[in-house]
């Protein structure tokens, strides 16, 4: 999964999302979700990284099955629930509603997991004409992620020292971030500009991404042959 | 073969005083040229000029002309501006776009249309230069600041432009980086023929590399150049730069030791893996004002960092017998912290606001935040915000905030950083009196030997991750 251009994942994964929406089957969606599992696996993603990974989903497909077994709506009220439920009971209504989660968070992840993002932006660049100067943004903001937790804390310790409460996402304590994070990105740009880049120059590029025959195949498996198979079994 | 400024003259803002007002001047590329000055004077502006990224990013020429090898560099499309003048920034951590140091440099080399046959032999040739061939495939993110400097300077040297222009590049690394940095610098100017002009409120890393000074005062540069190899301090001095060894003279009243009101035991600090600080024993009395020395990385602004709870530490930190961590909201203003960059610590929307924010316990905060604001001569501008203030006006404004506040421990990360001669006694001097005559225990760090022995009454070094007293006949 890592060296497939990363655009057609991105296309064919999108694909099987929508098929899936579509469907309304649980046991497609725990197809997808195993093989997705499988997949991550067998691109080198470490067992125990999935595993933290899965907490947060594990919760939300439980709250889904939950919500999906308890909660129908009766006679009484001006929308059936029969309209809604996704099978003949509420048990299967409650599986598909958690296997929706862990289909979308497991194709998610596929996604994430094995994309390198320098990759990505090249090949959404090349591939599907992503214009740089958002691209190359785009990856300059990457960078600064990091540094925006440290600030936050240096913020909250200047409030701090002169006896002032703030609440965690208190406007107060949000509007220095908002000017440093102005303050830097212009700062970065103006780093970009006089390392020669510009939005609209012609660029070389030192590794071509092109999209090879398998994936072609991968793409027209997610895009064709599935959605056609799962027509035919309906 | 030079860069020349023609009775230039350039302005943020219409309306406003111009930075750059009517300067002439012209610098070889046949030596390494080091721009000094107070802070505010406008190098760094006349450095963006230089390298095109003004008027473009900020601000407009008023008048003149900047020509760089005998072309305009903003009339340059980006590309080819970067192989007139490759620039090099003050903040290692805000100039890259991409993952690693191999990314980066391949991006440098594409912006700039090198054909892909190319680029390995170029890539490994900067590194190479560089000495940091085994951090080819390291994530920027991973670098220490020297390391993210060595790899901004591959980038510039894969790039091979005929200039290269640095603002102030060793003001965040340690002095290890900084002496390797510029060694390179040093090579890159003799071997590849690249002109170098830097920009540095300091000159201490420059001597034995620069050919020439240049000192800029209000907008202009003054007529002398100042051989790099023949310094008259005295001369230096009477320009406002600040000069190693030389005595600021502090008017500060004698001091008055008050009892214990912070003390530090075996306090011990982690940075990721790291414990950068460990068995920190101190105590600081009320009246005294405590200097701390130790070179960039140290661990100077960890420790203050640990003070003001940006990072978790083990052992105690007692103020006045209680633990900082355990101080109720209130009590927290009880010891106040001056950050280096003045801008960490606004906390009003605007001037009067940010002075207010101190005086809240005060009866007449109003007439004294006037009083304040009209001493540091920032009355004018009390009802815009403080970011919009420069860089000099944001020093005064935070140290003066600061200061109104009731605290009993006032901690200050580098008060005097990036101020020349005057402003660094005036602000030494209004902090000492105010701690003498108030009593609060003052603890500053700096990393002028010169203004830890003429301002505090004792000197604490930073080294190896333990702090120790050490003697001012020692410095």
């Amino acid at each position: 999964m890592r060296s497939l251009n990363p655009a057609c994942k991105f296309i064919s994964l999108l694909a099987v999302t929508l098929l899936l929406a579509g469907l309304r089957n649980p046991w497609w969606n725990l197809a997808a979700f195993s093989a997705s599992m499988l997949l991550l696996l067998l691109s080198g993603v470490r067992m125990r990284t999935l595993l933290l990974y899965l907490i947060p989903v594990a919760l939300a497909a439980a709250g889904m099955f939950f919500t999906g077994y308890r909660f129908t709506a009766d006679g009484s009220m001006p929308v059936r629930s029969d309209a809604f439920l996704q099978g003949s009971s509420n048990l299967l209504n409650g599986i598909t509603q958690l296997s929706r989660v862990l289909a979308y968070a497991g194709l998610g992840y596929l996604f994430a997991l094995t994309t390198d993002r320098v990759f990505m932006v090249r090949s959404f660049q090349k591939q599907l004409h992503l214009p740089q100067v958002f691209a190359y943004g785009l990856l300059a903001a990457w960078g600064i992620f990091p540094h925006m937790a440290l600030e936050y804390r240096r913020t909250r310790a200047a409030f701090k020292a002169r006896g002032i409460r703030v609440f965690p996402i208190s406007p107060a304590l949000l509007a220095p971030l908002l000017v440093k994070s102005v303050r830097w990105s212009e700062e970065l740009s103006i780093a970009m500009e006089s390392k020669g880049f510009s939005s609209d120059a012609e660029r070389t590029e030192s590794t071509p991404v092109h999209v090879h025959a398998k994936d072609a195949a991968f793409t027209a498996f997610c895009c064709i042959i599935l959605p056609v198979t799962a027509m035919l079994l309906r | 073969m030079s860069i020349l400024f023609d009775s230039l003259s350039f302005t943020y803002s219409d309306g406003l005083k111009p930075v750059i007002d009517g300067l002439n001047c012209s610098i070889d590329r046949s030596g390494i040229t080091v721009l000094t000055g107070a802070s505010g004077c406008g190098k760094s502006t006349l450095l963006y000029l230089a390298a095109g990224l003004y008027p473009e990013n900020a601000g407009s020429i008023t008048g003149g002309r900047v020509l760089i090898e005998g072309r305009d560099p903003a009339g340059l499309a980006p590309p080819q501006r970067c192989r007139l003048a490759g620039m090099m920034f003050q903040n290692p951590e805000l100039q890259f776009c991409m993952d690693t140091v191999r990314n980066e440099i391949l991006f440098c080399l594409e912006n700039i249309s090198v054909p892909p046959e190319e680029m390995d032999g170029r890539l490994h040739s900067a590194l190479g230069f560089c000495g940091i061939e085994e951090l080819e495939d390291r994530t920027l993110l991973s670098l220490s600041g020297g390391e993210k400097q060595k790899a901004a300077l591959a980038c510039i040297v894969a790039i091979s432009p005929q200039w290269l222009l640095l603002d102030e590049p060793f003001a965040n690394i340690d002095d290890e980086s900084a002496r390797a940095i510029a060694s390179s610098l040093g090579r890159l100017h003799r071997e590849k023929g690249i002109g170098i002009l830097a920009v540095d409120h300091r000159l201490d890393s420059w001597m034995g590399i620069a050919d020439t000074v240049l000192a800029m005062d209000g907008g202009r540069i003054m007529p002398e150049r100042i051989d790099a190899r023949d310094i008259d301090p005295a001369r230096l001095e009477s320009l406002g730069i600040i000069v190693p060894g030389r005595s600021y003279s502090p008017s500060i009243p004698v001091p008055s030791p008050g009892e214990t009101v912070l003390e530090l035991r075996d306090l011990s600090v982690r940075r990721g893996k790291e414990e950068l600080l460990h068995g920190i024993t101190a105590s600081f009395r009320r009246g005294m004002a405590y200097a701390v020395l130790g070179e960039s990385g140290a661990g100077k602004s960890t420790l203050f960092g640990a003070l003001s709870g940006i990072f978790p530490y083990k052992g105690k930190a007692l103020l006045e017998g209680r633990d900082l961590r355990h101080l109720r909201r209130r009590e927290a203003g009880r010891i106040g912290f001056i950050t280096q960059n003045p801008q960490d610590q606004f906390v009003g929307g605007t001037v009067r606001d940010e002075m207010l924010a101190s005086l809240r316990n005060d009866p007449d905060a109003a007439g004294r935040s006037e009083e304040i604001l009209r001493l540091i001569r920032l009355w004018r501008y009390r009802d815009i915000s403080p970011y919009m203030l420069s860089q000099g006006q944001q020093r005064r404004l935070g140290t003066a905030a600061l200061i109104a506040y009731d605290c009993r421990c006032l901690v200050c990360d580098e008060p005097t950083y990036a101020q020349d001669r005057r402003n660094t006694m005036a602000i030494m001097d209004s902090l000492c009196r105010e701690a003498r005559e108030r009593g609060i225990a003052l603890i500053f760090s700096t990393h002028d030997r010169q203004l830890a022995a003429d301002y505090a009454d004792e000197i604490l070094m930073l080294k190896e991750g333990k702090l120790h007293a050490v003697a001012e006949s020692s410095l």
